[in-house]
């Protein structure tokens, strides 16, 4: 996955919250078409924030986000969506009192025409959301959630995905179903940028990884590599050697803000 | 049970049933606002006046029927409601929610005494034809009551169908629910704010005149009710939208039984009870989901 420049590549950006320190200290990430790359690193890091500096939720204060050639960074979260870049927040992801097909129709108001064609689509694709079509989208269970959330993104056809702790929550067969859907969307062409907690399980899917540090890059290269450097396992991994999915790591974070 | 305290009971019932169908719409209007803006806006009360004098404006002065009185009171009190939004509250944001509430109050009384200046302080009439009550069974009801309640509901109806069936209301209610995400998926915030505000608006116009209906109109018919309408959306739960028609027949059947148990001077108690037993019980309401 090397060659002409990533479809999305973010250089040097910096920002964090209003009224604090900068939490994202010169990050630079990316992510070319059909790659699947993996942020990993500990609590505080600044894998989230980088994310939503990326989506525009926060303004880098320094840096550039590129998105296939495009500078996006400053932009409204509307604009760079516009762009062409799907984000799906960790928490608060869905429209828990609207219906699983009005959550879809959101996902799709850049381009109302094309609604009804690609949530047809979407429900080929996640058979689940077919019979939940008519509930409101907080009866869904929390992997249902987070395929749902995923479906809306994909419901705009985004060049490039950003995804913040997709399995945070889930439980272990859920997360292994949606790290092979974040596979699958990855080799349908999209270049996917996915914040994980659940490392070792993330690092078996991706094609390369980010180990972020501190507000700053401390390591990247192939995923398998990532996941074999003695380091990164002693300090983020928890020292296993190959990934359990019998025992999969509980996710450090729960997701606390679905109504 | 002697048989006319029974019937002292059902025709109580029964104005309830049709004041709570009254009150129904400016509560739905304060808590659509109170959903999409995340304020109190107590001007609803003077906008529910400010409804009620265009309806006679068009009713009494231009001679035109009721009907048309009706929908130039939804009009005139949208474009106040939006007008009120984009040249003072909107200003007010960045100072909170209370900072808005509270302009929402300042401008509720430049506006009640701006209608006071174009109208003077007496009362108003409709040009109704007279119409005798009907008897149904023990309880009488008047003609007027019926078009009123009919007209409340059918307003409700067009309410529901608005939200439940359109992309505008669909982007109402994501923005109601995840402001975040709706923005990320390309909403524009403003612009629904601004919708909401004049359907709200709208709604309290509506239900301003139909209150003028029953009655009369002068300058403090909005703010007589503001408690009640307050009242029935906190019950209901701040910013649910069957909520607010749950608790404005509460509260009006509450406050009809209230003067037929004790005198019509409590009639006011009964909203600031209600409002107080909510808060300290079920502070998020009946059919509320987050905490008021």
């Amino acid at each position: 996955m090397t060659g002409a420049a990533p479809l999305l590549q973010a250089e040097g950006i910096v920002g964090g919250y209003a009224s604090a320190e900068q939490v994202v200290k010169g990050v630079a990430l990316s992510a070319a078409a059909g790659e699947l790359v993996s942020v990993i690193g500990p609590n505080g890091a600044g894998k989230s924030t980088a994310l939503k500096l990326v989506a525009g939720l926060l303004r880098p204060s320094a840096g550039r986000v590129r998105l296939g050639g495009e500078d996006v960074a400053g932009r409204s979260p509307q604009a760079i969506a516009r762009a062409g870049l799907g984000f799906v927040p960790q928490e608060r992801n869905i429209f828990g009192a609207l219906s699983v097909a009005e959550n879809l129709e959101m996902g799709c108001l850049f381009e109302r025409g094309a609604m009804r064609a690609r949530a047809a689509e979407a429900y080929a694709r996640f058979p689940m959301l077919v019979e939940k079509r008519r509930a409101a989208a907080r009866s869904l269970s929390g992997g249902q959630r987070q395929v749902l959330a995923v479906a809306m993104a994909l419901m705009a056809r985004p060049r490039a995905l950003l995804l913040d702790e997709p399995t945070a929550g889930l439980s272990p067969r859920a997360a292994s179903e949606l790290f092979a859907l974040v596979r699958g969307i990855a080799d349908a062409g999209i270049a996917v940028l996915m914040v994980e907690q659940n490392a070792l399980e993330s690092l078996a899917v991706s094609d390369r990884a980010y180990v972020l540090v501190d507000g700053r890059n401390h390591l990247d290269g192939p995923a398998a590599a990532v996941a074999d450097d003695p380091d990164i396992r002693r300090l983020f991994l928890g020292g296993r050697t190959h990934p359990a999915p019998a025992a999969a790591p509980v996710p450090f974070q729960q997701p606390g803000g679905f109504p | 049970m002697p048989e006319d305290v029974l019937q002292g009971w059902l025709q109580a019932l029964l104005n309830g049933v049709v004041s709570g169908s009254l009150l129904a719409l400016p509560a739905l209007g304060f808590s659509a606002i109170f959903a999409v803006l995340r304020f109190p806006n107590f001007a609803v009360g003077a906008l529910a006046t400010a409804g009620a004098y265009a309806a006679w404006v068009v009713n009494a002065r231009l001679g035109l029927p009721v009907g048309a009185g009706v929908a130039a009171a939804f009009l005139v009190a949208a474009l106040v409601g939006v007008l009120l939004e984009a040249a003072a509250l909107e200003r007010l944001g960045r100072g909170g929610a209370l900072m808005k509430a509270i302009g929402s109050l300042a401008m509720a009384m430049v506006l009640e005494n701006a209608l006071r200046f174009a109208f003077g302080n007496d009362l108003q009439a409709f040009d109704l034809p007279l119409a005798r009550d009907m008897l149904l069974g023990p309880v009488r009801i008047g003609p007027q009551q019926i078009n009123n309640f009919l007209v409340a509901i059918a307003v409700m109806a067009a309410l529901w169908a608005f939200l439940a069936l359109t992309p505008l209301g669909r982007s109402m209610r994501a923005v109601a629910d995840n402001p975040d995400l709706a923005r990320l998926k390309g909403v524009n915030p403003r612009r629904i704010a601004l919708i909401t505000v004049a359907a709200g608006a709208g709604l309290c116009g509506v239900g301003g005149t139909l209150i003028g209906l029953d009655t009369a109109i002068d300058p403090l018919l909005g703010g007589r009710v503001l408690l009640s309408v307050f009242a029935a959306a906190v019950l209901g739960g701040l910013g649910s939208i069957p909520g607010a028609v749950a608790g404005a027949f509460v509260i009006g059947i509450a406050e009809e039984f209230t003067v037929l148990a004790l005198s019509p001077s409590y009639r006011m108690a009964v909203g600031f009870v209600v409002i107080l037993a909510v808060l300290t019980v079920r502070p998020a309401g009946l059919l509320g989901s987050r905490a008021a």
